[in-house]
């Protein structure tokens, strides 16, 4: 009798809630509530550093999967995962030209996961070469290089060199007969150009042949220097996107 | 009170297209941030499977000895590597992807209308100068590739049962494009011009003399032929789907031009990978063996 004149308390789910995502250390780090009401779904994109990379509206179009079929957030994505497998690699590699072979060698056999990780970067590796080379495809056949995008698309064919570049480099580390053959193949189309070519191919491989002043520089780009200037590129590539309005519309 | 019946009397039109555009718009939160969630998902997964499925190639140590047969480059760079098969190697190597390059960063500063920008192919006549370029572009690098291959030889030979050495010996010129030079009498005077001693004479500057003979045949099958052919052909397809109409506007060239661009780059690069076997000689793909030391 008396149960049903007792006014209702809050359920169990409310109090966890509030436990949850109501308290002091929760709302020192995510400043807005959760996400749920349509003012916290856009304080949750424009408080965030990494989710600020989005407008926090966009065209119902944009959403569609076919308009761009993710190819540049996938091609990022890739480069991220990337990173990530090739750190984990550097743990055990040392780029010289005694080590590197039994390096990877030991890679496969000895270490817990290590196959696994090579694996992934050398499959992410290509797949971002291929990513890249259709998320050109995809921005040229929707018109999105045109005003005001024009140098946005030309900091996205920097990109696709840094990206050949990355993986080319990358190439060589392995210390194969198929790295050591493709990057001497390769590395020998540089030298055929006229007057520069030979300068540059041996700045490039620091002598005549594929040695270990190669195997070092190609080592130092391919974990630092190509992917600084990568970085710097893709904020740029990024920025530029939402300062232009975010993906092309029809005018 | 006034700007209130200013701001109602200005504006029904402007404030009923600001909430058509607020109507066509999603947030993304969540609606963009879970497609991107999922597509991550997706393939992190489909990464991670195919990493236990295939393990990545790994050969013998690197000897500087051994040179494997065929020595290929990395696969996206055989493109250039199968180039390198039909050109002087400065064209091939550097020369070439250059000039594709820049041309490919010019693309927005030659094509600069705002015609179909930000739907797929939406200009009226993009489907037809994509497929067209592509088409184009696919069938003459194949036919450029069989001529200088010498498979139009063996094709000939299959189709009238002759041996493949009963190609007329008038004809031998047609063989390849080597064959230009080597196949046709060419006189001594230009297949072997005294370019430094005459012409380019830097001794009278107080330089040293350039020891440089011009072998005219040679400088034709090399540089002049395949620099004519890259530059005529693309233009020659632009010039001919302009006279019949199909490519009207700048918008409609660019996709004819970057579509054929595309077919020969992909053509390349599955000859290059999958075509080409000991001595890069042109083989079908099952005749293609692992490369030997």
């Amino acid at each position: 009798m008396a149960s049903t004149e007792r006014p209702e308390g809050r359920s169990l789910g409310d109090r966890v809630y509030d436990m949850l995502f109501h308290n002091y250390v929760w709302q020192s780090i995510f400043r807005s509530g959760y996400p749920n009401t349509p003012r916290n779904q856009m304080l949750v994109v424009a408080t965030n550093v990494f989710l600020h990379l989005h407008p926090t509206r966009i065209h119902r179009t944009h959403v569609k999967i076919t308009h761009t079929y993710c190819l540049g957030g996938l091609s990022f994505f890739l480069f991220l995962g990337l990173t990530i497998t090739g750190v984990l690699l550097m743990f055990y590699y040392v780029p010289s030209v005694e080590r590197a072979y039994e390096d990877i060698l030991a890679l496969e056999t000895d270490v817990r996961f290590g196959i696994l990780m090579r694996n992934m970067h050398r499959w992410m590796a290509h797949g971002m070469v291929i990513m890249v080379l259709l998320h050109m495809m995809r921005v040229f056949y929707t018109g999105a290089y045109k005003p005001p995008r024009e140098f946005n698309w030309v900091v996205g064919v920097v990109l696709l060199v840094l990206t050949l570049l990355l993986s080319f480099t990358g190439y060589l580390l392995p210390w194969d007969q198929l790295a050591f053959w493709a990057i001497t193949v390769g590395t020998n189309m540089v030298g055929s150009a006229p007057i520069l070519g030979e300068p540059n191919r041996f700045a490039l491989i620091g002598g005549f042949v594929v040695g270990p002043a190669a195997l070092i520089r190609f080592y130092t780009l391919h974990v630092i220097g190509l992917p600084l200037l990568a970085a710097i590129f893709m904020a740029v590539h990024f920025w530029r996107i939402r300062r232009d309005g975010g993906l092309a519309r029809p005018l | 009170m006034v700007a209130t019946t200013q701001e109602t009397a200005a504006s029904p039109a402007v404030r009923a297209r600001a909430r058509r555009q607020r109507d066509e718009e999603l947030l993304v939160w969540p609606d963009l941030v879970f497609v991107e969630f999922i597509a991550a998902v997706v393939f992190t997964l489909s990464m991670t499977a195919l990493s236990i499925l295939i393990n990545a190639p790994l050969l013998d140590r690197a000897n500087a000895g051994v040179t494997p047969n065929p020595s290929k480059a990395p696969w996206y760079f055989l493109n250039l590597q199968e180039l390198l098969l039909h050109m002087h190697p400065a064209l091939a190597g550097v020369i070439v992807p250059t000039v594709a390059l820049i041309a490919l960063g010019a693309i927005p500063y030659f094509d600069r209308s705002h015609d179909g920008q930000g739907e797929w192919l939406s200009t009226p006549r993009a489907k037809l100068n994509l497929i067209l370029g592509a088409v184009i572009g696919t069938v003459g690098t194949l036919l450029l590739i069989v001529w200088d291959s010498s498979k139009h030889v063996v094709l000939w030979a299959r189709l009238t049962g002759n041996d493949e050495t009963d190609w007329p010996t008038k004809l031998n010129w047609l063989r390849n494009a080597r064959a230009l030079q080597d196949e046709i009498n060419w006189p001594s005077e230009i297949t072997k011009i005294p370019f430094g001693e005459k012409v380019l004479r830097t001794d009278l500057l107080g330089l040293p003399r350039i020891d440089l003979n011009l072998n005219l045949p040679a400088l034709l099958v090399e540089q002049i032929l395949p620099v004519t052919l890259m530059i005529g052909l693309p233009l020659l397809m632009s010039l001919v789907l302009h006279k019949r109409g199909i490519a009207r506007t700048k918008r409609d060239h660019m996709i004819a031009q970057f579509s054929g661009f595309i077919a020969v780059y992909v053509v390349l690069t599955i000859i290059g990978t999958a075509f080409r076997g000991q001595g890069m000689e042109l083989l079908w793909p099952q005749d293609v063996v692992p490369p030997v030391s």
